[in-house]
């Protein structure tokens, strides 16, 4: 299990890197090959994750970043058209606020 | 990610708010998992309540098992479950298949729980879920298309599509999930569910099918309320804010 480290605040491309490495070890290193994961990407549409792995992804980012990061909670914030539209840069974005 | 062993099984858990005084325990449907409260509704009971999710075997994150999907095999499991974290009693919930087990659950191990909240729970005895495996793959279906595909309904990817093939191969071909199915045909008119004493919620779709089925309990559970909600069977999706709410002020009342 990850273990939540304490980190110097992040830039947005840290971020984007971090986020790229854990929808890597959530989805497979062989998906992730075939894809061009960009801050554009949608978490659905274009990197087809179903919601038992965005809830992988989730724990993730509760575990590397711990309580100073309430992903799941802005999550349930938002409904399913929003759910469905979510890219990464969104998320990056939303991290980098709550560092 | 936690997955705990639980008899030498892996079992994928996820909890919120663990301090809380009172659990409040959360069981999904058929060929679903845990992210069906994960998002929404467990946050909103998270706010007074230790949550706990887990993921039914062979489903979500856990172990692949071949057989024991019978409610007796099934409530086993939970009860193991509980043993291992450690918890004594809990408010307990489940939707469709998982309504089934939270029934079972409160016939069987009525000390262990406090109050009872029924989503969605079909009759296996009903005409229109005798063929219950095709149901409940269309229920998954529809779980599927609603959440993961935007309102252009884009294809499922071919990643996902060969995730559900495998899922539906393994669970279709290599357990005993239709057959043990088949022999709860009967459950609704065991006298276990006239027994249940446990204050018990039923919620419903009013557009669902399985409506009747809510019914059916509401007269044979003493005391136990009918709520009915904008939807159809797949009500934790189309109104998990509600049902959230509706789940706390029950649990928390009393």
């Amino acid at each position: 299990m990850d273990a939540v480290v304490s980190t110097a605040k992040l830039n947005s491309n840290e971020i984007f890197d971090l986020m790229k490495q854990f929808i890597t070890e959530v989805i497979g290193e062989e998906f992730v090959e075939e894809m061009d994961i960009t801050m554009e990407s949608s978490f659905t549409k274009d990197l087809e994750m179903d919601s038992i792995e965005i809830v992988s992804f989730s724990e993730k980012i509760k575990a590397h970043f711990g309580e100073q990061i309430d992903f799941t909670g802005w999550l349930s914030n938002m409904d399913l058209d929003q759910l469905i539209n979510l890219n990464l840069g969104t998320i990056v974005n939303y991290i980098e606020e709550c560092q | 990610m936690p997955i705990i062993e639980v008899n030498n099984r892996g079992v994928h858990i996820q909890e919120l708010n663990k301090g809380a005084a009172e659990t409040v325990l959360l069981v999904h449907g058929m060929f679903s998992n845990l992210s069906i409260y994960y998002f929404n509704i467990a946050p909103i009971l998270a706010k007074h309540f230790h949550v706990v999710m887990y993921d039914l075997k062979s489903h979500g994150l856990s172990e692949r098992i071949e057989n024991g999907y019978d409610l007796n095999s099934m409530t086993d499991d939970l009860v193991n479950l509980l043993d291992s974290l450690g918890i004594d009693k809990v408010h307990l919930a489940g939707y469709s298949f998982g309504g089934l087990i939270a029934l079972k659950m409160a016939a069987r191990f009525p000390r262990k729980i406090k109050k009872l909240a029924v989503i969605e729970a079909p009759d296996p005895n009903d005409d229109k879920t005798r063929d219950i495996i095709d149901d409940y793959s269309r229920e998954f279906l529809e779980h599927y298309v609603t959440n993961f595909t935007d309102t252009t309904k884009v294809k499922m990817g071919k990643r996902q599509m060969e995730r559900n093939h495998r899922m539906y191969e393994y669970l279709f071909h290599e357990t005993s999930i239709k057959s043990d199915m088949i022999l709860e045909k009967e459950f609704f008119s065991a006298a276990e569910i006239s027994d249940i004493q446990q204050d018990t919620l039923l919620l419903y779709g009013a557009n669902s099918n399985c409506l009747g089925a809510g019914k059916k309990l509401k007269n044979k559970i003493r005391g136990a309320a009918l709520l009915e909600v904008n939807g159809d069977h797949n009500i934790p999706i189309q109104e998990p804010v509600s049902i959230g709410n509706i789940m706390e002020t029950f649990f928390n009342n009393g």
